[in-house]
């Protein structure tokens, strides 16, 4: 065993208890170094992850594994926690507990690193707690503020309920295959499919990813607590934890329970058009930008559990490409969102909803970085050609199609069509609807995490070939064979 | 060799980035004229360099974009494209001179947004693969939408959102039709391509019939929304009437949704599992569209609307002339989209002129403009006369070609389309001499006749209806061969 395979996650845990020991002895004002330490560490981290791309290993008695798709995740979860980190140096300045937001989003990260690479459904749980613990206390990082508190507990709540759900689905499995490693399951599910615990775990199942993933009716929590939480902490929860229940979902559905593909495909297929189709409809009237992003996300959601249904390797692999596109965008929207509540909230400190999209008037003249990223951003995630959205959405219907679910690609294009609208009305805003304000400075990290997001956004579009590539590598883990 | 295709969708997408960082109109206006007199030189050289006796894909360019699914930057142009670019080239450089003069607010993004338009037109022409034609084909949208949404008239929020959704919609559903066929080939061949003279060749192999047809019907419906024709017309005569005068005419010289009939639907046509109704359907769309928009012309008010659904009519006579299989019809069909884009463009622009002179573009409100704008009342006689069909114009060859091809194999169809003729007469020459003779209304105040580029750009375009009206061989050759070419694969149905 080679602990360099594990290189990423011990520097980002040495980067994480580092920041923390750092931060006990440093002024508030010079608090400012551990963001660029953390984002420093992240940096490293996914150097070493991309660099070791296409290493294939298993670990610790084979609970662990490395391969393209643990690969795959592990750079989606670094690039979303490089841009939080980032774009967090400007929003924590000054506030005298920065060390633990940076060691907390840190943390949350190496969880959702270990889910992805997970083997064995016991670790993938802890890092999944692990994961989901921190970022429960990062949602409720502003202790004075009452939505910000609001959004912690809910999602709180609805997260333990969802981990416990979880734990029982487990349990059942447990108890009726006789092991917790993923492939173990997988060979020994004939027991499962025999009994009806086995349609009870699923059940179960089902209901705790649903949770995590937000899916329809599952998804309570998720625009309160993108709309209550930080706007950057948001950008991790929508891009980072999301993700990370939907690798998990790929692991416990995909490559354990196939034996039950009769009883979770077609669940999955009603969720996801519940999903898409009610997230897109209900962000069409909302002014809350976070909250819209927040039932954008849902739809996002839809469209990957497409994956679930489809269940080709072309279909998986746009599905993983579409995780990534959507860390890229999501993430760059939340922050683009951040900067501009920022800069609401230092011109006047009581203004009821900084991030109305009445404070986004005018946005091009006064923040034009700004609203230039979040216009790409919008678009990629409407679906606009050239973006990494696109490409994404290209692979992932084009394949639907290809598996002869043609009325699911129907809708899921309508939907796409649907959710332009509520897009281009943040650009009208930005652009087209004039404002007496003058023009603002932006603040520098967040404009450096757009930027990075948008060079992501715009190279998955352009310069398709790798991504498509490495996404596809990784669906061959999931479903070995392939086309 | 020089990459001449890449230039010419390239230099317009290019400048049309730079323009956006102009300050003011004087240089905003000059990106613009470099930009399009560029392409229109380069243009100009490739049509030179053109071979109208072959049919095959010309100044063809090919890279690798995406191996894995079968993505090329592939780029090329045959006897349907190179006329449609020529149009776009030699119109847009007219269109910049004809608005030298006018103030508007943006100036910078007004004219960024015409170039955009222009790379993302003749970038649909020049595509030869369905990934990078849905890129341009999506990308002509959005500067579209832009341009009537800022600078459109009091109902331009409507008619934005209105054509946004309708042409989104059908290109959405033109891009099911596209993984149809991608899929179905890559099944076939087990290598996926999205080449599109390769796709186009395997739609004959694909075992289900039900599978073509849907795929058929897909793309049709993709392309006749884009046209557009009855039923799906509604979006146009706003947009078109709403669009600030430049927007009008960038409309007219969108002709992406006939250029995919002749490119896309014909080649496929013969091999659908029923052909027959196939091109039942589109030759009573074609039909239906020109009595229909003739009829609605007539009934107009407002003299821009009545161009806009004069439109309708005159574009029904390309889907009838398609549909009539015969390579007089098919060639007529495509001279009607060469000829028509350079007798609305100026239509359009004799509107944008009497608007903002007379304030009014209500017909009945105007009279005797003539009197008072004798430049403008010859140009717009001449073009009207173009637009009903009076031989020895464009429109005229256009017209009966379509009519006496499409006659073989459609009699009564084009016998319902012979009624619209005495229509289209009735409303263009009502209309003029309403507008522009009898009595001068006083209340119109100080009418001022069109400036010396106005006029300019007008003539230049009209001196070219009357010569092709004279002399259609140097656009009509390579439709022809074209033509021949797709009629040769007709064999297999019998016709």
């Amino acid at each position: 065993m080679d602990l360099m395979l594990l290189a990423p996650e011990l520097t980002l845990a040495v980067t994480g208890l580092a920041v923390l020991l750092i931060g006990l002895f440093l002024p508030v004002g010079a608090k400012k170094m551990l963001g660029y330490l953390a984002s420093l560490g992240i940096l490293v981290a996914l150097a070493l992850t991309v660099s070791s791309l296409g290493t294939e290993a298993t670990m610790f008695n084979d609970t662990l594994s490395i391969d393209a798709l643990s690969q795959f995740f592990k750079i989606v979860f670094l690039v979303v926690a490089l841009l939080f980190a980032i774009a967090s140096i400007k929003y924590t300045e000054g506030n005298s507990h920065t060390e633990e937001f940076f060691s907390l989003g840190v943390f949350a990260t190496i969880g959702m690193m270990f889910v992805a690479s997970a083997n064995d459904i016991m670790v993938l749980f802890i890092a999944f707690e692990l994961a989901s613990l921190a970022t429960y206390a990062l949602a409720g990082f502003e202790k004075s503020n009452q939505k910000s508190l609001e959004a912690a507990m809910k999602y709180f709540m609805i997260g333990s309920l969802s981990a416990a759900l979880l734990l029982f689905g487990i349990s059942f499995i447990y108890g009726m295959t006789g092991t917790t490693s993923i492939p173990a399951i997988a060979a020994g599910a004939g027991n499962l499919v025999t009994n009806p615990i086995g349609l009870v775990a699923v059940v179960l199942l089902v209901a705790g990813f649903g949770f995590k993933i937000a899916l329809v009716p599952f998804h309570m929590w998720a625009p309160d607590t993108y709309q209550g939480s930080p706007s950057v902490v948001s950008s991790l929860l929508a891009a980072g934890s999301k993700k990370m229940g939907i690798v998990a979902a790929f692991k416990v559905f995909i490559v354990a329970l196939i034996a039950l593909q009769a009883e979770w495909q077609m669940v999955f297929a009603i969720l996801a058009v519940l999903t898409m189709t009610y997230g897109n409809v209900v962000a069409l009237s909302q002014t809350s930008v976070k909250r819209m992003l927040a039932y954008s996300s849902l739809a996002q959601a839809g469209y990957i559990t497409m994956a679930f249904v489809v269940l080709t390797p072309m279909a998986l692999g746009g599905g993983i490409l579409y995780a990534l596109s959507h860390g890229f965008m999501k993430a760059g929207a939340f922050i683009a969102t951040a900067a501009v509540v920022y800069m609401v909230l230092s011109e006047n400190r009581d203004v009821e909803d900084p991030d109305h999209l009445d404070n986004f008037k005018g946005l091009g003249k006064r923040m034009p970085v700004t609203a230039l990223s979040m216009t790409i951003f919008v678009f990629a995630l409407a679906g606009i050609p050239l973006t990494a959205g696109y490409m994404s959405k290209f692979v992932l219907f084009s394949s639907t199609i290809q598996a002869g679910f043609v009325w699911l690609a129907v809708i899921a294009i309508l939907n796409s069509a649907l959710s332009l609208y509520y897009y281009a009305r943040v650009v009208k805003y930005m652009y087209f609807i004039p404002t007496d304000a003058g023009k603002v400075s932006e603040p520098l990290p967040y404009t450096i995490a757009l930027v990075i997001a948008v060079i992501g956004v715009l190279a998955i579009g352009f310069w398709s070939e790798p991504f498509v590539y490495w996404a596809m590598e990784a669906a061959k883990v999931l479903i070995p064979g392939g086309m | 060799m020089l990459p001449i295709l890449s230039l010419i969708v390239l230099i317009p997408l290019l400048f049309a980035a730079l323009t956006l960082f102009t300050k003011t109109k004087e240089q905003a206006r000059v990106m613009a004229l470099v930009a399009t007199v560029a392409v229109l030189v380069l243009t100009l050289y490739m049509y030179i360099n053109f071979d109208s006796t072959i049919a095959d894909n010309q100044f063809e360019e090919i890279y690798q974009w995406v191996p894995s699914l079968g993505i090329n930057y592939h780029l090329g142009v045959d006897g349907i494209g190179m006329p449609l670019i020529l149009l776009n080239a030699i119109v847009l450089p007219f269109l910049i001179l004809f608005t030298w003069n006018d103030d508007r607010k943006a100036p910078n993004r007004f004219y960024a947004l015409i170039l955009a338009t222009e790379g993302a037109v003749i970038g649909v022409f020049a595509a030869l693969d369905f990934f990078l034609f849905y890129i341009f084909w999506e990308l002509t949208l959005i500067p579209l939408f832009f341009m009537v949404s800022i600078w459109g008239g009091p109902g331009k929020h409507h008619a934005a959102i209105k054509f946004f959704i309708y042409t989104h919609i059908a290109s959405l559903v033109m891009l099911l039709g596209i993984f149809g066929l991608y899929f179905s080939a890559w099944e076939m061949t087990g290598t996926p391509s999205l080449d599109i003279p390769a796709l186009l060749s395997q739609f004959q192999f694909i075992g289900s019939g039900v599978m073509k047809d849907l795929i058929f019907l897909a793309l049709l419906f993709g392309f006749i929304v884009k046209i557009p024709v009855f039923p799906f017309h509604s979006w146009q005569p706003d947009a078109y009437t709403e669009a600030p005068t430049a927007g009008s005419v960038l409309f007219v010289m969108l002709k992406i949704g006939g250029y995919g009939i002749f490119k896309v639907i014909l080649p496929l046509l013969p091999f659908t599992a029923s052909p027959n109704l196939m091109i039942t359907i589109m030759a009573a769309l074609g039909a239906v569209s020109i009595i229909y928009g003739a009829f609605l012309a007539l009934a107009q008010s407002d003299l821009k609307r009545m161009v806009a659904y004069s439109s309708v009519s005159h574009m029904g006579y390309v889907l009838l002339g398609a549909a009539g299989l015969v390579s007089l019809s098919v060639s007529g069909a495509m001279f009607q989209q060469f000829s028509h884009g350079l007798i609305m463009s100026i239509m359009f622009m004799a509107c944008g002129v009497i608007n903002t002179t007379a304030g009014t573009r209500i017909i009945n409100d105007l009279g005797g403009l003539a009197q008072k704008m004798p430049k403008l009342a010859v140009i717009m006689v001449l073009t009207f006369m173009a637009s009903l069909g009076l031989p020895g114009l464009s429109g005229f060859i256009a017209e009966v070609s379509v009519l006496a091809g499409s006659f073989v194999n459609l009699p009564s169809y084009v016998i319902i389309a012979l009624l619209a003729i005495v229509i289209t007469a009735a409303y263009h020459i009502w209309a003029l001499q309403r507008a522009m003779f009898g009595v001068f209304n006083e209340k119109l105040g100080t009418i001022v006749d069109i400036n010396g580029y106005q006029t300019l750009s007008m003539g230049i375009i009209a001196i070219l209806i009357v010569y092709f009206g004279w002399n259609p061989s140097p656009v009509l050759d390579m439709m022809l061969t074209n033509s021949e070419q797709i009629i040769s694969l007709m064999a297999v149905m019998g016709v």
